[in-house]
């Protein structure tokens, strides 16, 4: 346990750090697609060199063996700065990390881990267009053959969903290696590298003019064996340790730059002249103590980590309280704002509360659908936390 | 140093989940007999000196088995008298309401009109069990007194609630002269006497909601656990499990500001304010679902769903209504975001 004094000498030095060096600007640099591709290379370098990139990887790697306290100070200090999110980056440190790191050959990690830290982005290549909530059902299918005598997986199907894959180096790919027994059985854990041949990705459009996620087309893709993570057909348990690689931190960030984010509410009801309005003044208090819980129960879970006191289902209490949070916190703006939201306005890349009301709204929506949707999450604390009855399996229509 | 479990502990063995609003006047004595109106008592005056979390876990203990008895009013009187600067006779009163004397502040305004002469003509509303109580702490135009009810120009009112886990009085002022020895804080000391014990008062009811609102879920998931229809309890029923859910995460979101308040040194008074504001909020949500779950049987006065909303319908309307706190919590965002 790191006492204190220790978490406040590293605040102190976390906050000089991102006095000198945060990016200035980023937004305005933010408003294509490339633009901010390059934003977050450039951040996500410094951070690595300052060591603040990866507190959550083992202490031989540079800035690493932090513990989960530490990683609080440090995301607290990256909200509170109002430095740019590490959403490039964010599948490689976190979910290929730990997949990596779990479960991964000696030779995998030596291959792989130093390339995160030189700027190598993965994608997940998980969720089909008939395998969303329910992923285990995934189809895209693998057959092991031999070619040029080497032994390898030729994958056939489509993924979906997959974070800025557009952008990616590698793929963290589940695919189907046998049809029998439970659907959970036949799935295989593959590392794909993205510029294999009959890979393609195309990038889908979203409601607000954001490209965040991508189609990945797998056309004959041959993966060598060596590429496994795990035994064949064991996947679906190295899944679970890509998933769960995260709990906590980015909601407890995110929760912490809503609030910051307030003031562009109010900043609105100064415009608008409404700062005597009686009924402005109470929803935009209602927001405010709603933020105020979410960022209390965004803390309280990391808290309840550091002390090993997490209970099942927490997380998605956590989730399912912000993302609904933060849908209040667009429509009120959207409210506030009113016609003017409806003429287009340019959109900021990677942020979520950007002022551009009708653009947060929509991508409020991604919260509330991605990374396990509201409605999972209602079944997680339903069935683990209240201990009330699954829905009866078999039913035939 | 006595652990906050251990006196949670003893609460649940003291007033048992199965038995809501157990008998008033029983509870009180078994409330002072466990020394619960010590706990906050510095331990130079005799008691356990413990903080503001360790009521606000007996409060939501309470809030749980809908107490009848009042010892949310008891606690606020009893930090007013603590915080007095002059009463003269401070250690007695503490000794006496540490015994089980009832002297409650009450939780509703006090509208009075001062004649010439000092006296008061008015009322002072929202007293809890008026009837058990010898005084009252009252916040008069002058500042923050005690009151014998069996004072001259004084007469309790009922005024029948809905709620039937309490009872509620107004006390009546027909030329009551105060009495200079009873003053706990003047004109100018009755601000910080009042944003002293405001927040305890919003963190006691809040805790009472979310006490409620916990037992309220409870029941309801059992219900539904137990109650069949279409061949499957409709626990089953995705519809109505998600239902469940939501309940489940207002209480678990609400409950975690009510403690970051409590462990929050800075918290202004708004900033509690609006987290009683959302707690008692979270428990009229939870108790409409109870009763829309129950069903039929919710609807019914043997059933005890209507208890939990009738407490959770009047919680708020104490210590500051929603409104006040929500607006209050705007403006005040809207100057430090300035």
């Amino acid at each position: 346990m790191t006492d204190n004094a220790d978490l406040e000498a590293l605040r102190h030095e976390v906050r000089s750090f991102l006095e000198a060096e945060k990016p200035q600007g980023w937004r305005d640099a933010s408003r294509t697609q490339d633009d901010f591709v390059k934003t977050q290379r450039d951040w996500f370098a410094k951070l690595v060199k300052a060591g603040y990139a990866i507190p959550h990887w083992p202490a031989e790697y540079h800035g690493g063996g932090r513990s989960l306290a530490e990683q609080k100070v440090i995301y607290e200090e990256l909200a509170r700065a109002d430095c740019p999110r590490l959403l490039l980056s964010f599948v490689s440190t976190y979910h290929a990390f730990a997949t990596l790191h779990e479960c991964a050959s000696p030779e995998q990690k030596a291959k792989y881990m130093p390339r995160i830290l030189e700027g190598e982005t993965w994608c997940q290549g998980f969720s089909e267009p008939g395998a969303g909530s329910d992923l285990a059902a995934l189809k895209c299918k693998a057959v092991r053959e031999v070619r040029d005598g080497r032994e390898v997986y030729v994958v056939n199907g489509q993924k979906i969903w997959s974070t800025m894959a557009q952008f990616a180096d590698m793929c963290l790919l589940l695919v189907r290696t046998s049809s029998e027994g439970v659907k959970q059985a036949g799935i295989t854990y593959l590392l794909m590298d993205m510029k294999t041949p009959g890979v393609s990705v195309s990038p889908i459009h979203q409601i607000q003019g954001d490209e965040e996620f991508a189609e990945i087309f797998l056309d004959n893709v041959v993966i060598p064996v060596e590429q496994r993570v795990g035994e064949e057909g064991k996947g679906w348990a190295v899944a679970q340790a890509t998933l769960a690689s995260e709990r906590g931190l980015t909601l407890m960030e995110l929760s912490y730059r809503m609030r910051g984010a307030l003031s562009r509410v109010a900043s609105l009801i100064r415009e608008h002249g409404h700062e005597d309005d009686r009924g402005v003044l109470r929803d935009f208090g209602e927001l405010v103590t709603q933020v105020d819980a979410v960022c209390a129960i965004a803390d309280q879970f990391l808290d309840n980590r550091i002390k090993g006191i997490e209970r099942m289902g927490d997380a998605s209490i956590v989730k399912n309280s912000y993302s609904r949070a933060l849908r209040a916190y667009s429509k009120l703006g959207l409210r506030l704002g009113g016609m003017s939201e409806q003429y287009i306005a340019p959109i900021t890349f990677g942020d979520l509360n950007t002022g551009n009301w009708m653009a947060d709204y929509m991508n409020s929506y991604a919260w509330t659908i991605a990374g396990g949707s509201e409605e999972v999450q209602r079944n997680i604390i339903a069935e683990r936390m209240l201990e009330m009855p699954r829905e009866p399996k078999n039913w035939v229509l | 140093m006595i652990e906050l479990n251990e006196l949670t502990d003893a609460a649940q063995k003291a007033f048992p989940a199965d038995k809501l609003s157990p008998d008033r006047d029983a509870s009180w004595e078994l409330m002072a007999e466990m020394g619960w109106m010590m706990i906050r008592v510095p331990e130079e005056l005799g008691g356990l000196g413990l903080g503001r979390d360790a009521t606000t876990a007996i409060h939501y203990e309470m809030g749980r088995v809908l107490s009848s008895a009042p010892l949310i009013p008891a606690q606020l009187g009893l930090q007013a008298i603590l915080a007095s600067e002059t009463l003269a006779d401070k250690a007695d009163w503490v000794e006496r309401i540490c015994g089980g004397e009832y002297v409650p502040l009450h939780m509703r305004a006090a509208r009075l009109t001062p004649a010439g002469d000092g006296s008061l003509t008015g009322t002072i509303s929202g007293v809890f069990e008026a009837d058990m109580a010898s005084t009252i702490v009252a916040s008069l135009p002058h500042g923050y007194a005690l009151l014998p009810l069996d004072a001259p120009g004084v007469s309790l009112v009922e005024r029948p609630i809905w709620d039937p886990s309490r009872r509620m009085f107004d006390v009546v002022l027909d030329g009551y002269a105060p009495d200079p020895a009873l003053y706990l804080a003047d004109v100018k000391g009755a601000p910080a006497m009042h944003d002293a014990i405001a927040p305890e008062a919003h963190l006691a009811i809040a805790a009472d909601c979310l006490g409620g609102s916990a037992a309220a879920l409870d029941m309801t998931v059992e219900y539904m656990a137990m109650r069949k229809q279409f061949d499957r309890p409709i626990a089953m029923f995705q519809a109505l499990k998600h239902r469940a859910a939501d309940m489940k995460t207002r209480i678990v979101v609400a409950d975690a500001l009510l403690w970051s308040r409590v462990h929050d040194e800075d918290a202004d008074i708004i900033q509690f304010g609006a987290m009683k504001t959302l707690a008692g909020e979270t428990y009229q949500f939870v108790t409409e679902e109870m009763i829309q779950l129950h069903g039929g049987i919710g609807l019914t006065e043997e059933h005890q769903c209507h208890l939990f909303m009738k407490r959770a319908m009047l919680n708020p309307e104490l210590a500051g209504e929603p409104d006040l706190w929500k607006e209050r919590m705007g403006r005040e965002a809207m100057a430090k975001l300035g």
